[in-house]
Protein backbone atom coordinates (compact mmCIF):
# COMPACT_ATOMS: atom_id res chain seq x y z
CA UNK A 1 0.00 0.00 0.00
CA UNK A 2 1.45 3.34 -1.01
CA UNK A 3 1.07 6.02 1.66
CA UNK A 4 1.96 9.28 -0.04
CA UNK A 5 1.84 11.41 3.12
CA UNK A 6 4.93 9.74 4.50
CA UNK A 7 6.90 10.39 1.33
CA UNK A 8 7.23 14.12 0.88
CA UNK A 9 10.72 14.32 -0.54
CA UNK A 10 12.73 12.36 -3.08
CA UNK A 11 12.82 8.64 -2.52
CA UNK A 12 15.70 7.57 -0.35
CA UNK A 13 16.76 6.32 3.01
CA UNK A 14 15.63 9.40 4.91
CA UNK A 15 12.10 8.96 3.67
CA UNK A 16 11.70 5.37 4.78
CA UNK A 17 8.06 4.72 5.62
CA UNK A 18 7.05 4.01 9.17
CA UNK A 19 6.56 0.42 10.04
CA UNK A 20 4.33 -0.94 12.72
CA UNK A 21 5.34 -3.30 15.45
CA UNK A 22 8.80 -4.66 16.19
CA UNK A 23 10.07 -4.02 12.69
CA UNK A 24 9.25 -0.34 13.10
CA UNK A 25 10.88 -0.13 16.50
CA UNK A 26 14.02 -1.86 15.23
CA UNK A 27 14.07 0.20 12.04
CA UNK A 28 14.00 3.45 14.00
CA UNK A 29 16.87 2.63 16.32
CA UNK A 30 20.09 4.55 15.75
CA UNK A 31 22.20 1.41 15.52
CA UNK A 32 20.05 0.03 12.74
CA UNK A 33 20.03 3.31 10.81
CA UNK A 34 23.79 3.63 10.99
CA UNK A 35 24.35 0.05 9.89
CA UNK A 36 21.92 0.20 7.02
CA UNK A 37 23.34 3.59 6.00
CA UNK A 38 26.76 2.01 5.79
CA UNK A 39 25.30 -0.81 3.72
CA UNK A 40 23.59 1.52 1.28
CA UNK A 41 26.56 3.86 0.92
CA UNK A 42 29.44 1.45 0.53
CA UNK A 43 29.58 -1.33 -2.00
CA UNK A 44 32.54 -2.80 -0.18
CA UNK A 45 30.63 -3.15 3.10
CA UNK A 46 27.70 -4.63 1.22
CA UNK A 47 29.93 -7.24 -0.35
CA UNK A 48 31.63 -8.00 2.95
CA UNK A 49 28.29 -8.66 4.66
CA UNK A 50 27.06 -10.74 1.76
CA UNK A 51 30.22 -12.78 1.32
CA UNK A 52 31.70 -12.95 4.81
CA UNK A 53 29.68 -15.65 6.51
CA UNK A 54 29.22 -17.89 3.45
CA UNK A 55 32.88 -17.85 2.50
CA UNK A 56 33.93 -18.48 6.10
CA UNK A 57 31.48 -21.39 6.33
CA UNK A 58 32.61 -22.92 3.06
CA UNK A 59 36.29 -22.50 3.85
CA UNK A 60 36.01 -23.75 7.42
CA UNK A 61 33.52 -26.58 7.11
CA UNK A 62 33.47 -27.65 3.48
CA UNK A 63 37.07 -27.36 2.36
CA UNK A 64 38.90 -27.26 5.68
CA UNK A 65 37.96 -30.76 6.87
CA UNK A 66 38.93 -32.33 3.55
CA UNK A 67 42.28 -30.50 3.46
CA UNK A 68 42.92 -31.55 7.05
CA UNK A 69 42.06 -35.13 6.09
CA UNK A 70 44.52 -34.93 3.19
CA UNK A 71 47.12 -33.53 5.56
CA UNK A 72 46.71 -36.28 8.15
CA UNK A 73 46.77 -38.95 5.45
CA UNK A 74 50.38 -37.95 4.74
CA UNK A 75 51.55 -37.93 8.35
CA UNK A 76 53.77 -40.67 9.70
CA UNK A 77 52.29 -40.44 13.16
CA UNK A 78 49.13 -38.88 14.47
CA UNK A 79 48.34 -37.44 16.95
CA UNK A 80 51.71 -35.65 16.91
CA UNK A 81 53.96 -36.69 19.76
CA UNK A 82 56.23 -34.20 21.48
CA UNK A 83 59.40 -36.25 21.16
CA UNK A 84 58.94 -37.10 17.49
CA UNK A 85 58.79 -34.68 14.63
CA UNK A 86 55.73 -35.19 12.46
CA UNK A 87 57.16 -36.40 9.20
CA UNK A 88 55.36 -36.59 5.93
CA UNK A 89 55.25 -39.95 4.22
CA UNK A 90 53.42 -41.85 1.52
CA UNK A 91 53.47 -45.06 3.56
CA UNK A 92 49.76 -44.83 4.39
CA UNK A 93 48.91 -44.89 0.72
CA UNK A 94 51.46 -47.63 0.11
CA UNK A 95 49.77 -49.81 2.71
CA UNK A 96 46.56 -49.72 0.70
CA UNK A 97 48.16 -51.16 -2.41
CA UNK A 98 50.33 -53.69 -0.60
CA UNK A 99 47.61 -55.34 1.44
CA UNK A 100 44.80 -57.32 -0.15
CA UNK A 101 42.82 -56.92 3.05
CA UNK A 102 42.31 -53.29 2.10
CA UNK A 103 42.52 -53.43 -1.67
CA UNK A 104 39.93 -56.17 -2.15
CA UNK A 105 37.06 -54.51 -0.24
CA UNK A 106 37.77 -51.35 -2.20
CA UNK A 107 37.39 -53.10 -5.54
CA UNK A 108 34.32 -54.86 -4.15
CA UNK A 109 32.82 -51.51 -3.20
CA UNK A 110 33.37 -50.02 -6.63
CA UNK A 111 31.95 -53.06 -8.41
CA UNK A 112 29.02 -53.15 -6.02
CA UNK A 113 28.28 -49.47 -6.62
CA UNK A 114 28.47 -49.95 -10.38
CA UNK A 115 26.11 -52.96 -10.27
CA UNK A 116 23.67 -51.06 -8.07
CA UNK A 117 23.79 -48.01 -10.34
CA UNK A 118 23.14 -49.94 -13.54
CA UNK A 119 20.39 -52.04 -11.97
CA UNK A 120 18.70 -48.95 -10.56
CA UNK A 121 18.83 -47.25 -13.93
CA UNK A 122 17.28 -50.26 -15.67
CA UNK A 123 14.58 -50.67 -13.03
CA UNK A 124 13.68 -47.01 -12.66
CA UNK A 125 13.83 -45.80 -16.27
CA UNK A 126 10.52 -47.32 -17.44
CA UNK A 127 8.86 -46.17 -14.23
CA UNK A 128 10.08 -42.59 -14.71
CA UNK A 129 9.01 -42.72 -18.34
CA UNK A 130 5.58 -44.01 -17.43
CA UNK A 131 4.97 -41.25 -14.90
CA UNK A 132 6.40 -38.49 -17.09
CA UNK A 133 4.81 -39.39 -20.43
CA UNK A 134 2.06 -41.99 -20.17
CA UNK A 135 0.17 -40.91 -17.05
CA UNK A 136 -2.35 -38.13 -17.69
CA UNK A 137 -0.96 -34.77 -16.48
CA UNK A 138 -3.67 -34.35 -13.88
CA UNK A 139 -2.79 -37.66 -12.22
CA UNK A 140 0.96 -37.23 -12.58
CA UNK A 141 1.67 -35.69 -9.19
CA UNK A 142 -0.36 -38.38 -7.47
CA UNK A 143 1.52 -41.12 -9.31
CA UNK A 144 4.81 -39.55 -8.31
CA UNK A 145 3.71 -39.02 -4.73
CA UNK A 146 2.96 -42.71 -4.26
CA UNK A 147 6.60 -43.42 -5.12
CA UNK A 148 7.90 -40.62 -2.91
CA UNK A 149 6.11 -41.67 0.29
CA UNK A 150 8.42 -44.59 1.19
CA UNK A 151 11.46 -42.35 0.93
CA UNK A 152 10.39 -40.20 3.82
CA UNK A 153 10.80 -43.21 6.09
CA UNK A 154 14.55 -42.78 6.23
CA UNK A 155 17.57 -44.93 5.61
CA UNK A 156 17.67 -47.07 8.71
CA UNK A 157 13.99 -47.88 8.92
CA UNK A 158 13.85 -48.86 5.27
CA UNK A 159 16.94 -51.02 5.63
CA UNK A 160 15.29 -52.64 8.60
CA UNK A 161 12.07 -53.20 6.67
CA UNK A 162 13.97 -55.12 4.00
CA UNK A 163 14.92 -57.60 6.72
CA UNK A 164 11.22 -58.33 7.27
CA UNK A 165 10.91 -59.25 3.63
CA UNK A 166 14.04 -61.34 3.12
CA UNK A 167 14.67 -63.06 6.45
CA UNK A 168 14.59 -66.86 6.69
CA UNK A 169 11.17 -66.63 8.25
CA UNK A 170 10.42 -63.43 6.41
CA UNK A 171 7.50 -62.80 4.13
CA UNK A 172 9.09 -63.93 0.89
CA UNK A 173 10.32 -67.29 2.19
CA UNK A 174 7.04 -68.00 3.97
CA UNK A 175 5.12 -67.17 0.82
CA UNK A 176 7.34 -69.39 -1.35
CA UNK A 177 6.89 -72.28 1.06
CA UNK A 178 3.14 -71.82 1.26
CA UNK A 179 2.95 -72.14 -2.50
CA UNK A 180 5.19 -75.18 -2.36
CA UNK A 181 8.07 -73.84 -4.40
CA UNK A 182 10.61 -74.61 -1.69
CA UNK A 183 10.94 -76.99 1.24
CA UNK A 184 13.34 -75.05 3.36
CA UNK A 185 13.92 -71.30 3.33
CA UNK A 186 16.38 -69.85 0.85
CA UNK A 187 18.98 -67.87 2.79
CA UNK A 188 18.55 -64.46 1.22
CA UNK A 189 19.58 -62.23 4.08
CA UNK A 190 23.25 -61.37 4.69
CA UNK A 191 24.21 -62.02 1.08
CA UNK A 192 25.28 -59.92 -1.85
CA UNK A 193 21.68 -60.19 -3.05
CA UNK A 194 20.12 -58.73 0.08
CA UNK A 195 22.70 -55.96 0.15
CA UNK A 196 22.04 -54.93 -3.46
CA UNK A 197 18.31 -55.29 -2.95
CA UNK A 198 18.46 -53.04 0.10
CA UNK A 199 20.73 -50.42 -1.43
CA UNK A 200 18.68 -50.21 -4.63
CA UNK A 201 15.66 -49.86 -2.39
CA UNK A 202 17.38 -47.01 -0.54
CA UNK A 203 18.68 -45.11 -3.55
CA UNK A 204 16.01 -45.51 -6.22
CA UNK A 205 14.67 -42.03 -5.55
CA UNK A 206 17.99 -40.43 -6.48
CA UNK A 207 17.56 -42.04 -9.88
CA UNK A 208 13.83 -41.45 -10.19
CA UNK A 209 13.75 -37.69 -9.69
CA UNK A 210 16.45 -36.63 -12.20
CA UNK A 211 15.14 -39.12 -14.78
CA UNK A 212 11.57 -37.96 -14.31
CA UNK A 213 12.42 -34.29 -14.74
CA UNK A 214 14.59 -34.99 -17.79
CA UNK A 215 12.00 -37.18 -19.52
CA UNK A 216 9.18 -34.80 -18.69
CA UNK A 217 11.03 -32.04 -20.56
CA UNK A 218 11.18 -34.02 -23.82
CA UNK A 219 8.64 -32.41 -26.17
CA UNK A 220 5.98 -34.99 -26.96
CA UNK A 221 5.64 -33.73 -30.58
CA UNK A 222 9.21 -34.91 -31.19
CA UNK A 223 8.23 -38.45 -30.25
CA UNK A 224 5.11 -38.17 -32.38
CA UNK A 225 7.14 -36.90 -35.30
CA UNK A 226 9.47 -39.86 -35.02
CA UNK A 227 6.44 -42.15 -35.06
CA UNK A 228 5.00 -40.36 -38.08
CA UNK A 229 8.27 -40.88 -39.89
CA UNK A 230 7.94 -44.58 -39.30
CA UNK A 231 10.07 -45.23 -36.25
CA UNK A 232 8.93 -48.20 -34.21
CA UNK A 233 8.80 -48.12 -30.40
CA UNK A 234 12.36 -49.38 -30.05
CA UNK A 235 13.76 -46.95 -32.60
CA UNK A 236 11.86 -44.04 -31.02
CA UNK A 237 13.38 -44.96 -27.70
CA UNK A 238 16.93 -45.38 -28.97
CA UNK A 239 17.09 -42.43 -31.35
CA UNK A 240 14.85 -39.84 -29.66
CA UNK A 241 13.96 -40.50 -26.05
CA UNK A 242 17.25 -41.91 -24.81
CA UNK A 243 19.50 -39.13 -26.17
CA UNK A 244 17.14 -36.45 -24.92
CA UNK A 245 17.04 -37.90 -21.40
CA UNK A 246 20.83 -38.06 -21.21
CA UNK A 247 21.12 -35.30 -18.61
CA UNK A 248 18.77 -37.15 -16.29
CA UNK A 249 20.69 -40.39 -16.76
CA UNK A 250 24.00 -38.69 -16.00
CA UNK A 251 22.86 -36.96 -12.83
CA UNK A 252 20.82 -39.95 -11.63
CA UNK A 253 23.71 -42.36 -12.13
CA UNK A 254 26.22 -39.98 -10.54
CA UNK A 255 24.07 -39.51 -7.45
CA UNK A 256 23.36 -43.21 -7.03
CA UNK A 257 26.97 -44.23 -7.66
CA UNK A 258 28.45 -41.73 -5.23
CA UNK A 259 25.98 -42.68 -2.52
CA UNK A 260 26.37 -46.41 -3.13
CA UNK A 261 30.17 -46.25 -2.83
CA UNK A 262 29.91 -44.77 0.65
CA UNK A 263 26.87 -46.63 1.92
CA UNK A 264 27.51 -47.56 5.52
CA UNK A 265 24.60 -48.70 7.67
CA UNK A 266 23.01 -51.03 5.12
CA UNK A 267 26.06 -53.36 4.77
CA UNK A 268 26.25 -53.66 8.55
CA UNK A 269 22.62 -54.80 8.69
CA UNK A 270 22.13 -56.58 5.36
CA UNK A 271 25.56 -57.69 4.21
CA UNK A 272 27.14 -60.95 5.24
CA UNK A 273 30.74 -61.64 6.27
CA UNK A 274 31.66 -62.07 2.61
CA UNK A 275 30.43 -58.65 1.61
CA UNK A 276 32.77 -56.56 3.72
CA UNK A 277 33.00 -53.39 1.73
CA UNK A 278 35.33 -50.45 1.95
CA UNK A 279 33.38 -48.11 4.26
CA UNK A 280 33.47 -50.80 6.95
CA UNK A 281 37.24 -51.08 6.55
CA UNK A 282 37.64 -47.33 6.94
CA UNK A 283 35.30 -47.24 9.91
CA UNK A 284 37.31 -49.83 11.84
CA UNK A 285 40.45 -47.74 11.37
CA UNK A 286 38.71 -44.86 13.10
CA UNK A 287 36.80 -46.69 15.76
CA UNK A 288 39.04 -49.56 16.71
CA UNK A 289 42.11 -47.75 17.92
CA UNK A 290 42.83 -44.08 17.61
CA UNK A 291 46.34 -44.34 16.23
CA UNK A 292 45.15 -45.62 12.85
CA UNK A 293 43.85 -42.22 11.78
CA UNK A 294 46.52 -41.53 9.14
CA UNK A 295 45.75 -44.83 7.42
CA UNK A 296 42.02 -44.17 7.66
CA UNK A 297 42.46 -40.67 6.26
CA UNK A 298 44.58 -41.99 3.38
CA UNK A 299 41.97 -44.62 2.53
CA UNK A 300 39.21 -42.03 2.68
CA UNK A 301 41.18 -39.82 0.31
CA UNK A 302 41.62 -42.71 -2.11
CA UNK A 303 37.92 -43.44 -1.99
CA UNK A 304 37.01 -39.79 -2.46
CA UNK A 305 39.37 -39.24 -5.37
CA UNK A 306 38.53 -42.49 -7.16
CA UNK A 307 34.76 -42.11 -6.82
CA UNK A 308 34.79 -38.46 -7.93
CA UNK A 309 37.11 -39.27 -10.84
CA UNK A 310 34.87 -42.13 -11.92
CA UNK A 311 31.86 -39.86 -11.95
CA UNK A 312 33.83 -37.15 -13.75
CA UNK A 313 34.93 -39.58 -16.45
CA UNK A 314 31.39 -40.88 -16.77
CA UNK A 315 30.09 -37.35 -17.30
CA UNK A 316 32.81 -36.70 -19.85
CA UNK A 317 32.07 -39.89 -21.80
CA UNK A 318 28.28 -39.73 -21.76
CA UNK A 319 28.46 -35.98 -22.06
CA UNK A 320 25.61 -34.58 -20.03
CA UNK A 321 26.04 -30.87 -20.48
CA UNK A 322 24.46 -29.51 -17.35
CA UNK A 323 24.35 -31.85 -14.41
CA UNK A 324 21.85 -30.90 -11.80
CA UNK A 325 21.96 -32.67 -8.51
CA UNK A 326 18.33 -32.38 -7.59
CA UNK B 1 -0.32 -39.33 -28.04
CA UNK B 2 -2.32 -42.42 -27.23
CA UNK B 3 -2.57 -43.47 -30.85
CA UNK B 4 1.18 -43.46 -31.29
CA UNK B 5 1.76 -46.21 -28.81
CA UNK B 6 0.74 -49.69 -29.61
CA UNK B 7 -0.66 -51.24 -26.48
CA UNK B 8 2.19 -53.53 -25.58
CA UNK B 9 4.76 -50.94 -24.45
CA UNK B 10 2.14 -48.98 -22.58
CA UNK B 11 0.93 -51.99 -20.66
CA UNK B 12 4.50 -52.99 -19.91
CA UNK B 13 5.30 -49.49 -18.69
CA UNK B 14 2.21 -49.45 -16.48
CA UNK B 15 3.14 -52.84 -15.09
CA UNK B 16 6.67 -51.67 -14.35
CA UNK B 17 5.25 -48.73 -12.46
CA UNK B 18 2.97 -50.83 -10.30
CA UNK B 19 5.58 -53.49 -9.63
CA UNK B 20 7.98 -50.76 -8.58
CA UNK B 21 5.36 -49.15 -6.34
CA UNK B 22 4.67 -52.49 -4.64
CA UNK B 23 8.42 -53.04 -4.27
CA UNK B 24 8.69 -49.70 -2.48
CA UNK B 25 5.68 -50.08 -0.22
CA UNK B 26 5.73 -53.81 0.57
CA UNK B 27 8.71 -53.95 2.99
CA UNK B 28 7.34 -51.04 4.98
CA UNK B 29 3.87 -52.59 5.06
CA UNK B 30 5.34 -55.87 6.30
CA UNK B 31 7.30 -54.05 8.96
CA UNK B 32 4.16 -52.31 10.13
CA UNK B 33 2.20 -55.54 10.14
CA UNK B 34 4.89 -57.21 12.21
CA UNK B 35 4.59 -54.58 14.90
CA UNK B 36 1.13 -55.98 15.70
CA UNK B 37 2.36 -59.55 16.13
CA UNK B 38 1.51 -61.16 19.43
CA UNK B 39 4.74 -63.03 20.04
CA UNK B 40 8.26 -62.29 21.16
CA UNK B 41 9.99 -63.09 17.91
CA UNK B 42 9.91 -61.77 14.38
CA UNK B 43 8.61 -64.33 11.89
CA UNK B 44 5.78 -64.78 9.48
CA UNK B 45 2.95 -65.67 9.48
CA UNK B 46 1.40 -63.47 12.14
CA UNK B 47 -0.86 -65.59 14.34
CA UNK B 48 -2.47 -63.24 16.80
CA UNK B 49 -2.54 -59.49 16.67
CA UNK B 50 -1.85 -57.14 19.55
CA UNK B 51 -1.24 -53.51 20.34
CA UNK B 52 0.94 -54.26 23.34
CA UNK B 53 4.23 -53.47 21.57
CA UNK B 54 3.08 -49.92 21.06
CA UNK B 55 2.30 -49.68 24.76
CA UNK B 56 5.83 -50.86 25.49
CA UNK B 57 7.37 -48.34 23.11
CA UNK B 58 5.38 -45.42 24.47
CA UNK B 59 6.65 -46.24 27.95
CA UNK B 60 10.20 -46.86 26.79
CA UNK B 61 12.27 -44.09 28.36
CA UNK B 62 15.21 -44.69 26.01
CA UNK B 63 12.98 -44.26 22.99
CA UNK B 64 11.43 -41.04 24.28
CA UNK B 65 14.79 -39.57 25.22
CA UNK B 66 16.33 -40.48 21.88
CA UNK B 67 13.33 -39.01 20.06
CA UNK B 68 13.56 -35.72 21.91
CA UNK B 69 17.31 -35.61 21.38
CA UNK B 70 16.89 -36.25 17.65
CA UNK B 71 14.17 -33.62 17.34
CA UNK B 72 16.31 -31.06 19.14
CA UNK B 73 19.26 -31.77 16.87
CA UNK B 74 17.00 -31.59 13.82
CA UNK B 75 15.65 -28.18 14.82
CA UNK B 76 19.10 -26.74 15.52
CA UNK B 77 20.35 -28.20 12.23
CA UNK B 78 17.42 -26.73 10.34
CA UNK B 79 17.82 -23.24 11.74
CA UNK B 80 21.55 -23.03 11.13
CA UNK B 81 21.47 -24.73 7.72
CA UNK B 82 18.62 -22.49 6.53
CA UNK B 83 20.37 -19.27 7.56
CA UNK B 84 23.70 -20.27 6.01
CA UNK B 85 22.01 -21.77 2.95
CA UNK B 86 19.99 -18.65 2.18
CA UNK B 87 23.08 -16.54 2.76
CA UNK B 88 25.12 -18.60 0.30
CA UNK B 89 22.28 -18.56 -2.24
CA UNK B 90 22.08 -14.77 -2.02
CA UNK B 91 25.83 -14.52 -2.51
CA UNK B 92 25.74 -16.80 -5.55
CA UNK B 93 22.78 -14.97 -7.06
CA UNK B 94 24.26 -11.50 -6.43
CA UNK B 95 25.35 -9.57 -9.48
CA UNK B 96 28.90 -8.58 -10.28
CA UNK B 97 30.63 -11.06 -8.07
CA UNK B 98 33.72 -12.79 -9.26
CA UNK B 99 33.94 -16.58 -9.13
CA UNK B 100 30.26 -17.33 -8.58
CA UNK B 101 30.49 -20.70 -10.28
CA UNK B 102 33.39 -21.70 -8.05
CA UNK B 103 31.56 -20.62 -4.90
CA UNK B 104 28.49 -22.55 -5.99
CA UNK B 105 30.51 -25.67 -6.76
CA UNK B 106 32.25 -25.50 -3.39
CA UNK B 107 28.96 -24.86 -1.60
CA UNK B 108 27.57 -28.03 -3.16
CA UNK B 109 30.62 -30.12 -2.27
CA UNK B 110 29.09 -31.91 0.75
CA UNK B 111 26.18 -33.08 -1.38
CA UNK B 112 28.57 -34.83 -3.76
CA UNK B 113 31.09 -36.21 -1.29
CA UNK B 114 29.98 -39.63 0.00
CA UNK B 115 28.42 -39.41 3.46
CA UNK B 116 31.07 -41.58 5.06
CA UNK B 117 33.91 -39.34 3.83
CA UNK B 118 31.95 -36.35 5.01
CA UNK B 119 31.57 -37.87 8.45
CA UNK B 120 35.23 -38.86 8.74
CA UNK B 121 36.59 -35.53 7.57
CA UNK B 122 34.30 -33.78 10.07
CA UNK B 123 35.54 -36.12 12.79
CA UNK B 124 39.13 -35.23 11.97
CA UNK B 125 38.21 -31.57 11.78
CA UNK B 126 36.46 -31.34 15.14
CA UNK B 127 39.41 -32.98 16.80
CA UNK B 128 41.76 -30.49 15.13
CA UNK B 129 39.82 -27.51 16.43
CA UNK B 130 39.11 -29.22 19.76
CA UNK B 131 35.36 -29.63 19.59
CA UNK B 132 34.33 -32.70 21.58
CA UNK B 133 32.16 -35.36 19.98
CA UNK B 134 28.55 -34.93 20.98
CA UNK B 135 25.58 -32.69 20.37
CA UNK B 136 27.36 -29.68 18.88
CA UNK B 137 29.52 -31.80 16.59
CA UNK B 138 26.45 -33.69 15.35
CA UNK B 139 24.57 -30.47 14.61
CA UNK B 140 27.57 -29.08 12.77
CA UNK B 141 27.92 -32.17 10.58
CA UNK B 142 24.19 -32.38 9.87
CA UNK B 143 24.13 -28.70 8.92
CA UNK B 144 27.14 -29.10 6.62
CA UNK B 145 25.26 -31.89 4.85
CA UNK B 146 21.97 -29.98 4.65
CA UNK B 147 23.27 -26.61 3.46
CA UNK B 148 23.79 -27.55 -0.23
CA UNK B 149 20.19 -28.68 -0.56
CA UNK B 150 18.88 -25.44 0.92
CA UNK B 151 21.18 -23.52 -1.43
CA UNK B 152 19.91 -25.40 -4.48
CA UNK B 153 16.23 -25.02 -3.55
CA UNK B 154 16.53 -21.33 -2.68
CA UNK B 155 18.59 -20.56 -5.79
CA UNK B 156 16.00 -22.18 -8.04
CA UNK B 157 13.33 -20.01 -6.49
CA UNK B 158 15.51 -16.87 -6.58
CA UNK B 159 16.11 -17.34 -10.29
CA UNK B 160 12.37 -17.24 -10.94
CA UNK B 161 11.94 -14.07 -8.88
CA UNK B 162 11.11 -11.00 -10.99
CA UNK B 163 14.11 -8.68 -10.72
CA UNK B 164 12.00 -5.57 -10.31
CA UNK B 165 10.20 -6.71 -7.14
CA UNK B 166 13.00 -5.56 -4.87
CA UNK B 167 13.56 -2.46 -6.99
CA UNK B 168 9.90 -1.54 -6.55
CA UNK B 169 10.19 -1.96 -2.80
CA UNK B 170 13.30 0.22 -2.76
CA UNK B 171 11.55 2.88 -4.85
CA UNK B 172 8.72 2.87 -2.36
CA UNK B 173 11.20 3.69 0.36
CA UNK B 174 12.22 0.38 1.87
CA UNK B 175 15.87 0.09 2.76
CA UNK B 176 17.74 -3.03 1.55
CA UNK B 177 17.19 -4.97 4.74
CA UNK B 178 13.49 -4.17 4.97
CA UNK B 179 13.12 -5.03 1.29
CA UNK B 180 14.84 -8.34 1.96
CA UNK B 181 12.63 -9.02 4.96
CA UNK B 182 9.32 -7.97 3.42
CA UNK B 183 9.78 -8.94 -0.24
CA UNK B 184 12.55 -11.49 -0.77
CA UNK B 185 11.86 -13.72 2.24
CA UNK B 186 8.10 -14.01 1.58
CA UNK B 187 8.83 -14.80 -2.06
CA UNK B 188 11.32 -17.50 -1.00
CA UNK B 189 8.92 -19.00 1.53
CA UNK B 190 7.88 -22.14 -0.43
CA UNK B 191 11.51 -22.99 -1.17
CA UNK B 192 12.52 -22.18 2.39
CA UNK B 193 9.79 -24.35 3.80
CA UNK B 194 10.68 -27.21 1.50
CA UNK B 195 14.33 -26.85 2.40
CA UNK B 196 13.57 -26.79 6.12
CA UNK B 197 11.47 -29.93 5.97
CA UNK B 198 14.28 -31.56 4.03
CA UNK B 199 16.75 -30.53 6.75
CA UNK B 200 14.53 -31.96 9.48
CA UNK B 201 14.03 -35.26 7.67
CA UNK B 202 17.70 -35.80 6.77
CA UNK B 203 18.84 -34.84 10.24
CA UNK B 204 16.40 -37.20 11.98
CA UNK B 205 17.41 -39.93 9.55
CA UNK B 206 21.17 -39.45 9.53
CA UNK B 207 23.09 -42.40 10.83
CA UNK B 208 26.62 -42.29 9.46
CA UNK B 209 27.49 -38.77 10.61
CA UNK B 210 25.96 -39.33 14.02
CA UNK B 211 27.85 -42.62 14.28
CA UNK B 212 31.20 -40.89 13.88
CA UNK B 213 30.45 -37.64 15.70
CA UNK B 214 28.03 -38.66 18.41
CA UNK B 215 28.77 -38.92 22.10
CA UNK B 216 27.22 -41.41 24.47
CA UNK B 217 23.67 -40.16 24.15
CA UNK B 218 22.01 -42.06 21.29
CA UNK B 219 19.91 -40.37 18.64
CA UNK B 220 16.89 -42.17 17.23
CA UNK B 221 18.74 -43.92 14.36
CA UNK B 222 21.55 -44.93 16.70
CA UNK B 223 19.04 -46.41 19.14
CA UNK B 224 17.22 -48.33 16.42
CA UNK B 225 20.53 -49.54 14.99
CA UNK B 226 21.69 -50.75 18.40
CA UNK B 227 18.37 -52.52 18.96
CA UNK B 228 18.42 -54.19 15.56
CA UNK B 229 21.96 -55.44 16.16
CA UNK B 230 21.08 -56.56 19.67
CA UNK B 231 18.36 -58.91 18.49
CA UNK B 232 15.03 -58.52 16.79
CA UNK B 233 11.75 -58.04 18.54
CA UNK B 234 8.41 -56.63 17.40
CA UNK B 235 9.11 -53.72 19.73
CA UNK B 236 11.62 -52.41 17.17
CA UNK B 237 8.93 -52.71 14.51
CA UNK B 238 6.54 -50.67 16.62
CA UNK B 239 9.24 -48.06 17.19
CA UNK B 240 10.10 -47.91 13.50
CA UNK B 241 6.43 -47.73 12.56
CA UNK B 242 5.87 -44.74 14.83
CA UNK B 243 8.88 -42.96 13.27
CA UNK B 244 7.67 -43.95 9.80
CA UNK B 245 4.20 -42.51 10.36
CA UNK B 246 5.52 -39.26 11.84
CA UNK B 247 8.15 -38.62 9.16
CA UNK B 248 5.73 -39.51 6.37
CA UNK B 249 3.18 -37.10 7.81
CA UNK B 250 5.80 -34.35 7.88
CA UNK B 251 6.79 -35.13 4.29
CA UNK B 252 3.20 -35.22 3.06
CA UNK B 253 2.42 -31.93 4.75
CA UNK B 254 5.46 -30.33 3.15
CA UNK B 255 4.47 -31.70 -0.24
CA UNK B 256 0.93 -30.39 0.22
CA UNK B 257 2.24 -26.98 1.29
CA UNK B 258 4.74 -26.55 -1.50
CA UNK B 259 2.31 -27.74 -4.15
CA UNK B 260 -0.41 -25.35 -2.97
CA UNK B 261 2.00 -22.44 -2.98
CA UNK B 262 3.24 -23.39 -6.43
CA UNK B 263 -0.20 -23.13 -8.02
Amino acid sequence: MLDTTTQPGPVGLSTAPHYAGWIGRAANSGLYRNTIGLLVDSRRVRLAVLAGVPLLWIAMLHIGPILQMANISLLANYPPQPDKSSEYTLANYGLFFSDRLYFLPFVRSLVFAAVVTISTLVIVYPVAYYVAKVVQPKNRMRALLLLLIPFWAGELIRTFSVIMLLANRGALNVLLREFGFIDRPIPMLYTFFSLSFGVIYLLALYMLLPLYSAIEKIPTPLIQAAADLGAGPFQRFRRVILPLSKDGIVSGCSLVYLTAVGVFAAPLLLGGPNSVIFPEVIATLFHGSNDKWPEGAAFSMIMLVVSLTTVGLFMRIVGGRSVRLM
Amino acid sequence: MRTYFNDLPKTALGASYWIFAVYLVLPLALMTAMSFKDANFIAFPIGNWTLSWYGKVVQDKQFLEASLYSIGIALATTISATIIGVWIALLVSAENIWGKAVIFALACLPAVVPGLINAISMRIFIRTVDIPTGTFAIILAHAVHAVPFVVIMVLTRLRSMPANLVDAARDLGADPFIAFLRVTIPYLMPALFGGMIFCVLTSIDDFVRTFFLGGYQPTLPMLIFAKVQGGMSPEINAMATIVLVVTTAIGLYAEHFTRRSRS
